[in-house]
């Protein structure tokens, strides 16, 4: 707090209008994935089952691990942000590589062909367009996992220490909106 | 500079009560008097529905006059009363709002809007729901006619007409009720409720008839459907009012040259009896009892307009001049060197059965195509496309 | 009140660096260069869709083909004209007038995110030349609105470009919504309460609060769509177990909201310009902002108000009365507006001209939308030349008009030169009286049984479209007199002092136009943007032209009233 204090008005202003920007862009964003979820019950509603008769369900043991690794990888973000950063975003990271590798196994698998074709391809528009967010972010958080190991934020310069908070939020962000899909996509 | 000395309420307080009287009166029946142009602007009533409905908008017509002139006469009053005269460098009163004038615009507002919701929702209820003894049509939208079946089973024969007099796979056919009349126009009578069950061949069209005040989207996919009960006797356009392609605007009932009445209308007869004679027992006869010569029946498959044809083509035997396609006169000399290798009669058939496959130069592709299976959109039996291309190998030219 | 407090203005800063032409072409994160160059991209983009427009008048003034070649030529028409002139010409034009005044109006120096707002301009032209493009692959020539299966199975590359196009302009549009939010929320000067910000601002924020939950649906839409057409999946194609309402229900609801992105805008430059006009406080202030809001919120719940002959019978009930609600708020603004005229001093500048036009033309908009609520009414005039008449109120009569207003009332500002106002009176009259003959009769011809998006029509029509096609030729000739008005004001016109309108908000508090920093130190508002008939905002009128120069609107007081502005009082 007291490196807060050594900014000049304008900087405390930008750095105030980059925490603002994030959680308006994230609220904004995160209705695609709403959206999304929606175009999935509508699809499904023309159904009289879903998955639809002939269609073999997903599997859910594996991808269930995949988002409890997730979830556990917001835990370590959150660790991170406040002590041992590089340990443990390193080890965030891991977690998600396991959660995308997962996820990417069950989207090569999946039936999109004949009676499956909605069933299928619904799953990999949602599952892709997650998948994305996710290999973006974790690639920004790996950029501040470097800049960490180099010493870059020593200093406490809030108007550069504030990516580290900007990043987690993001990942907090693929976070939610997985959990969103899984909900849709497993449970319903 | 003192500008206490302008009084904020002298401007507007000159208005006397009566003056307020008189422009609440005149609103009001300024409005009355739009809501009476309402049936002058409308199609003549010609359903049921359109009276509750004319009658609701004359309604809706009355108020949203009302307001018109309000809003109008506010501004204009104003505009004229509070101009700033030459010279008059002074600012207006300085008043920020008046809590009971904001409640009192927000309120009445509110009611009106209840108001039009209750009875909306009253004609609504009505206009839509599921009538006694309806007359059902299944009717197919297709880029960019329309067609329309009429079940014919045993109970439906023309009168004289007995089952022992029919062919026995014809006579299969309507014991199985699986024999369906097919016309491009819709015909039903005075006082029928009407429930058209709807579906489209290829992309959305919308079924609307003017006249009714009805409208209701074909959906690819799904089955909607649609009811009326028309009142007046008559012919009503039926029109498509969802985009649907290049010929869109073309899936309208039109009328030709000579006065005829060409594609999609609805045919509102005085009474069953004139439904029957003039409509349906000629259609069904003509099904039952078809005539020996393919050439004579092809004209007359042609000749009835169960078919669109008529609308697009030149058939000089048949008084026919649509403008959209190629010009039908001598066309057997012409298909049999359009394609090498191609008989005339093979090429027609590809023709009809799919339009798109061969196009004459300098025309779009723009025909429907109709198909041989029963149940689909456009059908065309191959009995009845063997009678049309034997009679179209014989047109000659004028 | 012997002694009037007024707030500190500005400093004065004529010198320092200016922005010239060769500043429009190229990137820069000014604000108000950004600004400027959101306005002329869109106001381009206004010119085609109306060439667009005119070939569609002029095809309409026979019942049959003329000029086209078939319907598709027809339909590529009004799909691109519809398409450009919602997202390539208001909705960038109204960003372009937010981004151009927010910071000013807020006492600020630049938008939050000056690199992000150049970022999201430098979409739209790529967006818009995407589009064109289309006419090289077969334009799309399914409507704006573009239902499948028509715009996936049935139609050309176009469809493909139409749907990436949008995709850019709805990814810029959300970046451009962050920006006024988070300047909104965080860059107001000190004193300026949510509740002293000029209506404008308001309008902005209510805007942005819609672009941003409701656009992110046009992109799932537009992804599927794309999806379908590209990649091959079927999920619009009822053939392999695909839905055709679905577009339809994800489409309307951003594209609902949009009509209130477009509209809500010019709300708020009305509310600016009638104020200072009538030189007399708005009527209900909060009413007005929050009514805002409300329409905003109720806004998206209406979207299926746009399927009544799709959706399913028992659903349309509940979307008619959601819609009808939608009345109330905006019934209020009208109001309210009428109250800022009576007992004001009405001085009748271009800009007050076209405010009024707005507020009477508007009107008739706003009633039609309730008639299209009632269900049973809706159901006859579904898609045809009513609903075109209707949307052409609400969107020319309202959101042009309140641009046109906002023109005359800001370009003196944006330019430092005043705009004719004699031209701008026959621009006016002409645009008034030519755009009400253009679209009135349509609410008949749709009544009587014209349908929309067609190029042939029954032959009874035919009168009452050539008043409307030629009303139409009259109203596309009077944008020229703004555009010659432009070019002749800026090489000749009058200079324009600080605060010609002698009005109350930020942005006049600084030199026309406004230097690179907008403002030299940070100003303090006048306590009331509003405050007109007062002592002491006279006192601070007077003031500013004390420092600046004088006004067009004279002041009150005599000349040798003016004293300087006593130092602010702290």
């Amino acid at each position: 707090m007291n490196a807060e204090h050594s900014l000049s008005r304008d900087e405390r202003i930008a750095l105030q209008n980059r925490k603002t920007g994030i959680t308006v862009f994230q609220i904004s964003w995160i209705m695609v994935f709403v959206c999304l979820c929606i175009v999935n019950l509508q699809i499904r509603s023309n159904f009289p089952s879903w998955p639809p008769a002939g269609v073999a369900a997903l599997d859910r043991i594996l991808p269930t691990i995949a988002t409890l690794a997730l979830i556990a990888s917001g835990v370590t973000t959150q660790r991170g942000v406040k002590g041992d950063l590089v340990t443990q975003w390193r080890i965030a990271l891991g977690l998600g590589i396991v959660f995308t590798l997962i996820m990417f196994a069950q989207w090569v698998t999946v039936d999109t062909g004949g009676l499956g074709a909605q069933y299928g391809t619904i799953f990999r528009v949602m599952v892709a367009y997650h998948a994305v967010h996710a290999v973006v972010i974790g690639w920004i958080m790996w950029g501040v996992v470097k800049k960490a190991a180099r010493g870059d934020y020593a200093d406490g310069n809030p108007l550069k220490t504030w990516i580290i908070e900007g990043a987690a939020r993001l990942w907090y962000f693929v976070i939610a909106a997985w959990v969103l899909f899984y909900i849709v996509l497993y449970i319903v | 500079m003192n500008l206490s000395t302008r009084s904020p309420g002298s401007a507007g307080s000159g208005i006397s009560p009566i003056w307020v009287v008189a422009a609440g009166l005149a609103i009001i029946f300024g409005g009355l008097l739009i809501g009476s142009f309402a049936p002058a602007i409308l199609p003549p009533q010609a359903s049921a529905e359109s009276r509750q409905i004319d009658a609701l908008f004359r309604f809706m017509l009355a108020i949203g006059g009302s307001i018109f002139l309000l809003v109008q006469g506010m501004l204009v009053y104003s505009v004229i009363r509070f101009r700033a005269k030459p010279g008059d460098a002074s600012d207006g009163a300085p008043i920020h709002g008046n809590t009971t004038l904001e409640f009192v615009w927000t309120i009445i507002p509110a009611i009106i809007v209840t108001v039009l919701a209750l009875y909306s929702v009253s004609v609504w209820n009505s206009t839509h729901s599921i009538k006694p003894n309806e007359q059902t049509v299944g009717a197919v939208g297709a880029r960019y006619a329309w067609t329309f079946n009429y079940q014919l089973d045993a109970r439906a024969l023309p009168s004289g007409v007995t089952l022992d007099q029919l062919e026995p796979n014809i006579r299969a056919a309507v014991e199985n009720g699986g024999l369906t009349l097919s016309s491009t126009q819709l015909h039903t009578w005075v006082n029928q409720p009407v429930a058209v069950s709807m579906n489209t061949q290829d992309v959305n069209h919308a079924f609307w008839i003017p006249g009714m005040r009805v409208k209701q989207d074909l959906l690819a996919g799904r089955t909607t459907e649609i009811r009326f009960t028309p009142i007046e006797a008559g012919v009503y356009r039926i029109v498509c009012a969802e985009l649907c392609g290049s010929g869109h605007g073309n899936m309208a009932g039109s009328v030709d040259v000579n006065g005829n009445l060409v594609g999609a209308w609805l045919i509102v007869h005085e009474s069953e009896d004139a439904f029957r004679s003039e409509f349906f027992d000629p259609l069904a006869r003509a099904a039952l009892f078809p005539p020996e010569d393919p050439v004579e029946r092809g004209r007359q498959i042609l000749a009835s307009g169960v078919y669109p044809c008529a609308s697009c083509h030149v058939v000089d035997d048949l008084g026919w001049n649509g403008a959209v396609g190629p010009n039908l006169n001598n066309v057997g000399s012409r298909a049999a060197t359009r394609v090498a290798g191609e008989s005339a009669e093979e090429y027609l058939r590809i023709s009809i059965r799919m339009p798109g496959a061969y196009l004459v130069p300098g025309y779009n592709n723009l025909m429907p195509q109709f198909n041989a299976e029963p149940g689909q959109p456009n059908y065309m039996p191959d009995d009845d496309l063997d009678a049309i291309i034997a009679y179209l190998l014989t047109l000659k030219t004028s | 009140m012997a002694t009037i407090s007024v707030p500190l203005i500005g400093g004065r800063a004529v010198e320092g660096k200016r922005f010239g032409i060769s500043d429009i072409l190229r990137w820069t994160v000014d604000h108000k260069v950004i600004g400027i160059q959101y306005m002329l991209t869109a106001s381009f983009f206004f010119i085609v869709g109306g060439a667009l427009a005119m070939l569609i008048r002029w095809e309409l003034l026979t019942p049959t083909l003329d000029i086209m070649a078939d319907g598709q030529q027809y339909n590529q028409l009004f799909s691109i004209h519809g398409t450009v002139m919602i997202f390539l010409w208001i909705v960038p034009m109204m960003a372009g007038f937010g981004n151009y005044l927010l910071p000013l109006m807020l006492g600020a120096k630049d938008m939050a995110f000056p690199w992000l707002n150049a970022f999201a301009f430098w979409l739209i032209p790529p967006a818009g030349i995407l589009m064109l493009m289309g006419w090289f692959v077969g334009q799309a020539e399914a409507g704006w609105t573009s239902y499948p299966p028509l715009s996936t199975l049935y139609s050309l590359d176009g469809q493909t470009l139409w749907a990436m196009s949008l995709h850019l302009l709805g990814l810029s549009s959300i970046l451009g919504a962050v920006n006024f939010i988070v300047t909104i929320k965080n860059m107001r000067p000190v004193g300026m309460g949510y509740f002293q910000m000029p209506l404008f601002v308001w309008a902005i924020l209510a805007t942005s609060i819609i672009i941003l939950m409701a656009t992110p649906f046009l992109a799932g839409a537009l992804t599927l769509l794309i999806l379908d057409r590209v990649v091959g999946t079927q999920f619009f194609n009822p053939a392999q177990g695909g839905d055709v309402l679905l577009w339809q229900n994800v489409f309307w609801f951003y594209s609902h909201p949009a009509v209130y992105i477009m509209v809500l805008p010019a709300f708020g430059i009305l509310s600016e310009v009638l104020s200072v006009h009538a030189r007399k406080p708005i009527f209900g202030y909060r009413a007005i902002a929050l009514s805002s809001l409300a329409i905003a919120l109720v806004g998206f719940t209406v979207w299926a108000h746009h399927m009544f002959t799709s959706l399913t019978p028992e659903l349309r009930i509940p979307f008619m009365i959601t819609s009808m609600i939608i009345a109330v708020p905006t019934g209020i603004k009208v109001f309210s507006w009428l109250g800022t005229l009576f007992m004001g001093k009405i001085r009748f500048t271009s800009a007050m001209l076209f405010g009024l036009g707005f507020l009477s033309m508007f009107v008739i908009g706003g009633i039609s939308g309730v008639m299209l609520a009632s269900v049973p009414y809706n159901i006859h005039v579904h898609d045809t030349y009513f609903v075109v008449s209707h949307l052409h109120f609400v969107l020319y009569g309202g959101s042009v008009f309140g641009i046109y207003a906002g023109l005359y009332h800001w370009f003196p500002k944006i330019s430092g030169r005043m705009l004719d106002e004699r031209l701008g009176r026959l621009h006016f009259i002409v645009t008034y009286i030519s755009f009400f003959f253009t679209f009135f009769p349509q609410h008949i011809l749709g009544m009587s049984g014209m349908p929309r998006r067609v190029a042939v029509y029954a032959p009874e029509y035919q009168s009452l479209n050539v008043v409307v096609s030629i009303a139409s030729f009259i109203l596309g000739i009077s944008t020229f007199i703004l555009i010659w008005n432009v070019i002749v004001s800026l090489r000749a016109g009058k200079r324009a002092s600080a605060n010609p309108w002698r009005a109350l908000t930020l942005e006049w508090a600084t030199s026309s136009p406004p230097p690179v920093t907008n403002f030299i130190g940070d100003p303090v508002p006048y306590r009331n943007p509003y405050g007109y008939g007062s002592e002491s905002a006279n006192a601070y009128l007077n003031a500013l032209e004390s420092a600046y120069g004088p006004s067009e609107h004279p002041s009150p007081d005599a000349p040798k009233a003016i004293k300087p502005a006593p130092a602010a009082g702290d």
